[in-house]
């Protein structure tokens, strides 16, 4: 037998948490049941948290900061007017994930929670900088996603404690005119990521780089960065030559593992030759260098 | 109105999509309990006890049984009996099961299981057939690790090489399969109060399980009873016991309670059957002008530590190995051996899908080495009715391979081909690849194929058929159902379905073998003429004719056309006794007449002689960067001669190309010391419908005088094809052989630097 609540607000899940300290969150479930079948996981009680209006929604905040609710679920970001506008790369992640029915049931939150090396949500919301927004029953805190993930399957948040929101930045100015996403899989659909690149690039009309920020899913124990491949971008045209030594120091930072899925040389080549494909995406509105 | 010929919506369809269908898994009689075995978890090892006190004594534990518990020969069994059901002194592969636990639910069942306490003594493992092989290998079975050895040989064998100016050799590998059928291996059994044991059990074969069970049991075959529903998916995996003698020994220990076993993903996996994987060295010769003149090949086929059918499978294999060609001199050698990893056993596809690789390959090879078109070589030795196989079999059957060869010589996919190559955008690399296969039909020599149809007008004036052989998803009582409608000239709401069982059909043998609209359907055409012919007959002592003319059957009527009287089959149903509504007739497919002088070592099913024919092309995508393959397009050309119902037959030619492609690109067993590393849908790659492409499809309309309306089964022949299509593909799009399955993007990403990136200052990269 095993507790199952529903909490409609969140001081009634606060209620839930002292009464069954050691309940687990369940916003889509479709982490946690899988994790519950394979008998990784046998709680002794279970919060689902998807009816609480305070984790719900995509709004725009003051100041044009992008708020996610934590069970915002994936078909719910692809299709959001303005994630769709501001950010085409989160779209781009998310609408591979899974399949309708996994998009459907999942959240953004499950997968920050769950802190895969391989959760696609994730290179993008690195790449983008996101913050997120931790609650419990006493306070409230914020950070940046990259310190919230420590490891493969480990997060900082506290007992007692849930992820509330994500929080993205509006970009200055121009908008990254190129965004680009890709995942390699095994498959089109249901694909646990081999390795995965976001890439925003601020391409000027001569061809030259102005920013560059780059994260790999599933070549680390967590998302990789790294701000060696994007100093060889930056301030440089974008050829094949320049993304060739790109992706030479992204191969250097990354320490990916042999899996069911691929093994270390073929994500070590893959992960770099990502790089190459943003010589196909063509830059959406250059703006000037000088801006 | 059902109209042979016409796609007549499946009957099956609205049942299945809404719910409302009953599978063996849906199945749940009052009172039941439930069954589960305990494994080996270990590929090879001595028993040295079992520890069942613990799981005994647990509440809600009803019984655990081991092999002592096992009466009868405990040796389950198609044509070799060497499987036990319960294992007494050995493991030999990891699923090896060990206990039989009946418990009254499923948490206590998987604690019992967890209870129970194995003594192994670990035994070093074979998990390679060459290698089983071997003086010093460990021993599977005492008698030793060949199954079984067979010779194939027509002409002058082997010695042709020498006489062939070209020749060409290479070695190919095929893995493991699984068949993913989404309803796995389950049933329920019980015991009647009178003794004999029911068993309602998702099988492609209700009336062999009998036996199977009988022997293994000690049982009076025909104190058992079983019936299939419709199976959701079989491709093989349920043709041959799987859950059945471990129920039938659980319902004579329960108490008189039902007992219901149901696999779980994983447990099919470990526990069910899979394609054999096989090594093939292949050499193949010709004359200067390209005409096929000798073949020699060694086939080694991993059946892993049980029979199942491995031998029948390999003696189809061996029996496809020269393809739709015309070879006269072949030399095909054979051997089927035991090892510790899971059991192979029956797929679609049976062997053929296996030699079709190396058969297919070494044409391309020849192609390239003569400089010759691909396409034209294979029309040039194109199997032609009158010719001989490559066992000696002459063609006397409708034979299509060069037909279907011509339609897709057609197509723009093969006329256009270049320019598609040539337009390939940044990164990418396209190719196309051809094939042609064939696949026999029926058991082959010494094993009558034959099926027996009844159907009975019912007293409300209904048209029931009733059905002995199971439909496991492939559209089979679909096509029964249109046969019989088409013949007594009734509507879908008129006709009705009985689903095999051993107590109300006939025997009409196991649902596989691409037998079973053939066969049935023969049977079934004879039994509905003569309950036309019957009811003409009652019809005319209705309407005081002098003789029984002039009548025509009409919906839910017979009709005398001269006057325009009926007399509904209503009133005929309620006034004749049930013995004279009934028409039972039977069909025993032909056999080769020309039996060669070779291939004695296989008792049963060889040779065959009819075969269906198909000539697909591939054109795929592999991007530069990740090595991934994407299908772009696909034609499948098939030749079964006429089509019952064109719907149900590209369901079938989809199936089998989706099936196929997962065979050629994704699915991949992972093995370690006989263990499967990957026993889920998680790790186990099967292509989504976003892995698949548009599949254009054509039919040669071939008649074939001896099937049901001209037909041959065609569920088999199309997963032939998509393996060597895609590897020619992808050679012509990366100039790399490709002699593996699957073929992974790694590889293909190997072979693209290998060849290029070494010497390429720009990586190959171009934009
Ligand atoms: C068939 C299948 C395919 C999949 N494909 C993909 C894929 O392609 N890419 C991919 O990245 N993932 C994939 N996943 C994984 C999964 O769907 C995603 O990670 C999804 O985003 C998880 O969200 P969820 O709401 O279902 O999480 P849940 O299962 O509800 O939760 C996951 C974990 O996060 C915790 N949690 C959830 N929400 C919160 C919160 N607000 N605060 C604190 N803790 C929380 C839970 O306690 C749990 O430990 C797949 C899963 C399945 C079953």
């Amino acid at each position: 037998m095993r507790n199952v609540f529903q909490p409609e607000s969140l001081p009634e899940l606060w209620r839930v948490f002292e009464a069954h300290p050691g309940a687990s969150v369940c916003a889509g479930g479709t982490d946690l049941l899988v994790k519950m079948r394979s008998a990784m996981m046998n709680p002794e009680s279970i919060a689902c948290v998807d009816r609480i209006p305070d984790l719900r929604g995509i709004t725009t905040e003051e100041g044009g900061m992008l708020r996610i609710g934590a069970c915002a679920t994936h078909g719910q970001i692809v299709s959001d007017p303005a994630v769709r506008r501001m950010f085409p790369i989160l779209v781009r992640a998310v609408e591979n994930l899974g399949s309708p029915p996994i998009r459907n049931m999942g959240t953004i939150g499950g997968n920050i929670c769950t802190a895969s090396p391989a959760g696609d949500t994730l290179p993008p919301l690195y790449a983008l900088g996101a913050e997120i927004e931790l609650r419990c029953k006493a306070a409230q805190r914020r950070m940046l996603l990259k310190d919230f993930i420590s490891g493969p399957g480990k997060t900082c948040l506290r007992q007692g404690e849930i992820l509330a929101s994500v929080r993205l930045k509006p970009p200055e100015g121009y908008y990254n005119n190129i965004q680009h996403f890709e995942k390699v899989g095994q498959r089109n659909a249901l694909a646990c990521s081999i390795a995965s690149l976001a890439a925003l690039l601020q391409v000027a009309s001569d061809g030259v780089v102005l920013k560059a920020a780059l994260a790999w899913g599933s070549v680390a124990p967590v998302v990789m960065t790294c701000p060696d491949a994007e100093k060889e971008l930056i301030g440089k045209p974008l050829t094949s030559e320049t993304l060739r030594r790109a992706a030479a120091a992204a191969r250097q930072c990354a320490n990916p593992i042999s899996d069911v899925r691929a093994d270390r040389d073929y994500r070590l080549e893959v992960l770099g030759n990502l790089l190459m494909r943003l010589l196909e995406v063509a830059p959406e509105s250059a703006p000037a260098r000088d801006y | 109105m059902l109209e042979v010929g016409y796609s007549v919506p499946r009957f099956d369809a609205r049942s299945k999509v809404t719910g409302e269908e009953k599978y063996a898994a849906d199945c749940f009689p009052e009172g039941f309990a439930w069954g589960g075995v305990k494994r080996a978890g270990i590929a090879h090892a001595k028993i040295v006890g079992i520890e069942t006190a613990p799981a005994r004594a647990l509440a809600g534990v009803i019984a655990v049984l081991t092999h002592q518990d096992v009466p009868g020969t405990n040796r389950q069994g198609l044509v070799h009996k060497d499987q036990p059901v319960l294992a007494a002194e050995k493991v030999r592969h990891w699923g090896d099961p060990v206990a039989l636990v009946i418990a009254e639910s499923r948490e206590t069942l998987a604690r019992a299981l967890s209870l129970i306490r194995v003594d192994l003594e670990p035994l070093p493992g074979v998990f390679d057939a060459e290698q089983a092989l071997r003086p010093q290998a460990p021993l599977v079975h005492e008698s030793g690790n060949l199954l079984l050895k067979g010779e194939i040989r027509a002409g002058k064998g082997e010695d042709a090489l020498g006489e062939c100016e070209i020749v060409v050799e290479e070695t190919f590998e095929v893995p493991f399969q699984e068949h993913a059928f989404i309803e796995t291996e389950n049933g329920v059994a019980w015991q009647e109060a009178d003794g004999t044991i029911c068993m309602h059990v998702s099988s492609q074969a209700p009336f062999r399980d009998r036996f199977e069970i009988a022997h293994a049991l000690g049982i009076d075959p025909l104190k058992i009873r079983v019936s299939s529903p419709y199976l959701g998916g079989g491709f093989g995996g349920k043709d041959g016991a799987t859950v059945q003698c471990l129920l039938a020994l659980a319902a004579l220990n329960s108490g008189g309670r039902p007992v219901k076993m149901s696999w779980d993903r994983e447990e099919s996996f470990v526990a069910g059957y899979k394609r054999h994987p096989v090594r093939m060295y292949y050499r193949l010769g010709a004359r200067p002008d390209g005409t096929l003149h000798g073949l020699h090949c060694r086939l080694y086929w991993d059946t892993g530590p049980y029979a199942h059918l491995g031998g029948e499978v390999m003696e189809l294999g061996m029996e496809h190995a020269g393809g739709p060609y015309r070879i006269p001199n072949t030399e095909i050698e054979g051997w089927c051996v035991y090892t510790n990893n899971p059991i192979s056993g029956a797929m679609r596809g049976f062997g053929v899908c296996q030699v079709s690789f190396a058969f297919e390959r070494v044409m391309d090879l020849l192609a390239k080495k003569l400089g010759m078109d691909p396409l034209a070589l294979r029309i040039k030795n194109g199997l032609r009715r009158g010719d001989k196989n490559c066992c000696g079999v002459t063609m006397v059957h409708s034979t299509g391979i060069v037909p279907c060869l011509e339609a897709l010589g057609r197509h723009r996919l093969w006329t256009e081909r270049d320019e598609w190559k040539r337009s390939a955008g940044p990164f990418k690399r396209r190719g196309t690849g051809i094939a042609a296969v064939l696949n026999a039909m029926g058991y082959g020599r010494g094993l009558p194929d034959s099926a027996i149809a009844r159907v009975e007008l019912t007293p409300e004036g209904k048209i029931r058929v009733f059905c002995g052989v199971v439909d496991m998803g492939q559209g089979n009582s679909n096509a029964f159902l249109q046969i019989a409608g088409e013949i007594l000239c009734q509507d879908s709401s008129c006709v009705e379905l009985v689903h095999p069982d051993t107590g109300r059909t006939h025997p009409s043998g196991s649902s596989s073998a691409g037998r079973t609209t053939y066969t049935y359907g023969n049977a079934l055409i004879r039994a509905c003429e003569e309950l036309k012919a019957k009811l003409f007959h009652r019809t005319a002592l209705f309407l005081m004719l002098d003789e029984p003319r002039g009548l025509a059957l009409a919906p839910g009527a017979v009709r005398h056309l001269p006057t325009n009287r009926e007399v509904p089959l209503a009133m005929l149903g309620k006034s004749f006794p049930e013995s004279d509504r009934v028409c039972i007739s039977e069909y025993v497919m032909p056999v080769a007449q020309d039996v060669p002088d070779t291939g004695k070592d296989f008792s049963i099913g060889f040779p065959h002689v009819l075969f269906s024919h198909a000539a697909h092309i591939a054109c795929v995508e592999v991007d530069e960067l990740t090595g991934k393959v994407t299908v772009e397009k696909y034609l499948a050309v098939t030749e079964g001669g006429r089509i019952i119902n064109p719907q149900g037959f590209e369901q079938q030619v989809h199936g089998a190309v989706g099936q196929g492609i997962g065979y050629a690109l994704m699915e991949r067993l992972m093995m370690k010391d006989g263990r499967i590393l990957n026993p889920d849908f998680t790790n186990y790659i099967l292509p989504t419908s976003l892995d698949l492409p548009d599949l254009d499809s054509i039919a040669v309309e071939t008649v074939e005088p001896t099937g049901p309306f001209g037909m041959k089964g065609i569920g088999e022949v199309g997963i032939n094809a998509p393996l060597p299509a895609i590897a020619s593909a992808i050679e012509d799009a990366v100039g790399a052989a490709v002699n593996r399955a699957p073929i992974s993007a790694a590889c293909v990403l190997h072979a693209l630097s290998g060849r290029e990136r070494a010497n390429d200052a720009d990586g190959g990269v171009q934009r």
